[in-house]
């Protein structure tokens, strides 16, 4: 049996923007959704991922009686959090837009969202970013502390080796490229046009970096000037701050809006206005941002504007990624042998114990009785025979214990791997493995051995 | 021989126009052929074809192209073909001919079986009325291109507006390539059709008609005026562009059509008859092709 991961969440491919954006979660709120379910009895270990197309809490249940039965608990508690985190009235309210995975299917999932193989632009680079940041916000509120961090860790080799070893990456495909081949095909060409970046973070950059060479100018709009300017500075675009939105708005065609507002930037009464303005000259938004920030009504009730949010790009997206299909079978074979690797280490975590008990119970009764022998009829041996006889006990252990140490091992990934667990455990008296982690066992293991050879010595 | 050539032009260019009209509809239900080079060449082929059944009728039948209705029908529709293949790359609206080419089609059509009207005699005409028929038909020629990037761009904008981005929204032009193609095609067909109405009250004048029908047709033609000069006007100081100019160009164009039609299907006038008992009873039909036509006396 491995690990019970359980993932629990939403995503572009499972809920709309207008129900993700209640879920979602900037980092000034993630450690008091953290604590919300670490503060749950029933999990042990937590993260919180929260990009623009998933919200998702990736768990380790607190193991009480049977897997299962721990990975039902967990699921319920993490059900319960994610209600109380968007204030619903009960959990069958959310359960038409979460999926839910357990196990292996729980880790292969981490593996994939990590890699860009889950994302609605596959391949892109900025999700690993996003779940290292959910990481290392997940570490220092203490939610993330010994196995389920090391599957996260485990998840960002994973994307590594798909971003080295695949072309899932390569080319320009991405929300932004996409957005500047849909603006195309309103204005036909975007020389004579401007862009507008309304906010300043990492998907502005990568607008930026789409439509900077295009576009006749780009000017950033952002609540933080100075950010607005650095940014502006870097792609020869114009800074203004987020208080002359309006007049930006009079002179841009296309508008990129980024922010992590929880309310409408761009709203309808705004626009209605600008338009009279612009004479209605066409203009075009693009809300890349989850919670959106430009007013849906905008596209349903004022003329020659337009408003096209990240689900409405999906199928521009879709089509682009057809290309990259190749390199999807690639990337999910990586996938699936960084798990094969993780289940095998996974179920390594039973045996572990079990094979650290045996070897130290060993060596723990040949120490005992070499030590009884030289405290007595070889009293006389000197510092460099007794190290010499440390050094044969130490050899003479690795033999003997080899040979029950790799079946061990290679009956851990079969089905038949407890049973071979549980006679060792009957045949050596060895303490049962439950409430044994492998970490500090083999701390302990090495402690205890380490002793001895230190009395050895003496 | 010259009326077995002009019969023979007729037939090869309604054959290319409804090739072009097939391969453009094609494209854009299907998404299949490619528009971009052979339609327009297509309709150019169809342009040149219908410009040498022109003057080979004209020739046969000794008759200015642009007297009487059937005939500079049929000159407006080639004006057309010629204008769409001239501006298509510089507004780059090739798709444009998937109203262009059915339309040019209707219009040689109409002009050989439709109506059956008389041609002017002599009691009506004046030197005024070619001027009058060749402005106006050349402004229907614009007018038929900005209706075509009207209609298009309304189909265009319903599809981002419903958010249905693929299939025929990929297909068609750029939404403000559109807008302002039917723009500047409406600005460029503006002062024809005011030179029209203008040569045409004068020449209203001058022969002093009274018919229902004649009134009618004035009537609508001033109307068809005014409202291209208000779409025009409202743009510049309203802002009115993208759905709503589209929706008045397109209105324009319908009031124009309709002054074509009451042409068209005027009844035969029992005065103009008598009067014009000298002139020879060439219908539209005739003019247009039949051998018979060029031997009446």
């Amino acid at each position: 049996m491995t690990l019970p991961v359980v993932v629990i969440g939403l995503s572009h491919k499972t809920a709309p923007v207008e129900v993700r954006e209640r879920f979602a979660s900037g980092p000034d709120v993630l450690p008091e959704v953290l604590a919300r379910l670490t503060a749950r009895k029933e999990i042990d270990e937590a993260m919180f991922l929260s990009t623009c197309n998933r919200v998702e809490v990736i768990g380790l249940p607190k193991i009480a009686g049977s897997h299962e039965e721990s990975v039902q608990r967990a699921s319920r508690a993490i059900r319960e959090a994610l209600r109380d985190h968007i204030g619903a009235s009960s959990v069958e309210e959310l359960r038409e837009w979460l999926y839910e995975r357990s196990g292996e299917d729980a880790v292969r999932h981490v593996f994939r969202v990590a890699a860009s193989l889950d994302s609605m632009v596959l391949g892109e680079p900025q999700i690993l970013g996003q779940v290292k940041d959910a990481y290392e916000a997940a570490v220092a509120a203490g939610a993330l502390r010994s196995h389920l961090s090391r599957c996260v860790r485990r998840a960002f080799t994973v994307a590594k080796r798909v971003r080295t070893e695949t072309q899932l990456g390569a080319g320009m495909v991405s929300i932004s490229s996409v957005a500047v081949d849909l603006a195309k095909r309103i204005f036909g060409d975007l020389r004579d046009r401007t862009v507008l970046l309304v906010g300043a973070g990492e998907m502005a950059e990568a607008a930026a970096r789409s439509l900077g060479q295009q576009a006749k100018a780009v000017r950033i709009c952002n609540r933080s000037f100075e950010r607005a300017a650095s940014l502006a500075a870097h792609f020869g675009a114009t800074a203004a701050p987020l208080d002359q939105l309006e007049s930006e708005l009079l002179i841009s065609d296309v508008v990129v809006a980024s922010t992590s507002s929880k309310s409408y930037v761009i709203t309808r009464d705004l626009v209605k206005r600008v338009m009279k303005q612009r004479k209605g000259r066409t203009l075009f938004f693009i809300d890349i941002a989850v919670p959106r920030n430009v007013d849906p009504q905008i596209h349903e009730q004022i003329d020659n504007a337009y408003v096209y949010n990240v689900d409405d790009l999906e199928h521009e997206v879709a089509e682009n990624m057809k290309s990259r299909q190749k390199e999807v079978a690639a990337a999910e074979k990586i996938v699936e042998a960084e798990l094969a690797e993780w289940v095998k280490w996974a179920r390594g975590l039973n045996v572990n114990p079990t094979i650290v008990a045996l070897r130290a119970k060993t060596k723990g009764v040949l120490v005992a009785e070499l030590e009884r022998t030289l405290g007595t009829r070889l009293k006389h041996l000197g510092e460099g025979e007794r190290a010499a006889l440390a050094q044969m006990i130490e050899s003479a252990t690795n033999k003997l214990l080899h040979a029950p140490t790799t079946r061990l091992r290679e009956a851990a990934g079969e089905s038949d791997g407890n049973d071979l667990v549980r006679a060792v455990q009957h045949l050596f008296d060895l303490p049962a493995p439950a409430a044994q982690e492998e970490e500090p066992a083999k701390v302990a293991g090495k402690a205890s051995a380490g002793e001895s050879e230190e009395r050895l010595a003496n | 021989m010259s009326e077995g050539i002009a019969d023979a032009l007729f037939y090869l260019t309604v054959a290319t126009y409804v090739a072009a009209s097939v391969l453009f509809l094609r494209f854009l239900t299907r998404g299949k052929g490619d528009v971009g080079v052979l339609g327009p060449r297509l309709i150019g082929a169809g342009a040149l074809l219908h410009a040498g059944h022109i003057v080979i009728a004209s020739l046969v039948l000794r008759r200015c192209p642009v007297e009487g209705i059937h005939f500079p029908m049929s000159v407006a529709s080639m004006s057309m073909c010629v204008a769409y293949v001239l501006a298509r790359k510089r507004y780059r609206i090739e798709v444009a001919g998937a109203f262009v080419a059915p339309l040019a089609l209707t219009s040689l059509l109409a002009s050989r079986f439709v109506g059956g009207g008389e041609e002017p005699g002599a009691r009506i005409k004046s030197a005024i009325l070619p001027f009058h028929v060749a402005t106006n038909l050349f402004g229907v020629a614009l007018f038929t291109l900005a209706f075509s990037a009207a209609a298009l761009y309304l189909i265009q904008e319903r599809l981002l507006k419903r958010k249905r981005i693929d299939g025929v929204f990929k297909r068609l032009p750029p939404l403000d390539v559109l807008d302002r193609a039917e723009h500047r095609f409406l600005v460029a067909g503006f002062p024809l059709l005011t030179i029209g109405i203008v040569t045409g009250t004068l020449w209203a004048r001058h022969v002093e008609m009274g018919a229902p029908g004649e009134v009618l047709r004035a009537v609508f033609g001033y109307v068809t005026w005014l409202v291209i000069a208000g779409v025009l006007f409202l743009r510049a100081a309203a802002g009115w562009r993208g759905r709503r100019a589209a929706y008045g160009t397109i209105a324009g164009y319908a009031f124009s059509l309709v002054v074509l039609m009451i042409y068209l299907l005027r009844a035969p006038q029992p005065s103009a008859a008598v009067a014009d008992e000298v002139e020879a009873p060439a219908t539209a039909a005739l003019a247009l092709g039949s051998a018979e036509a060029s031997s009446t006396p």
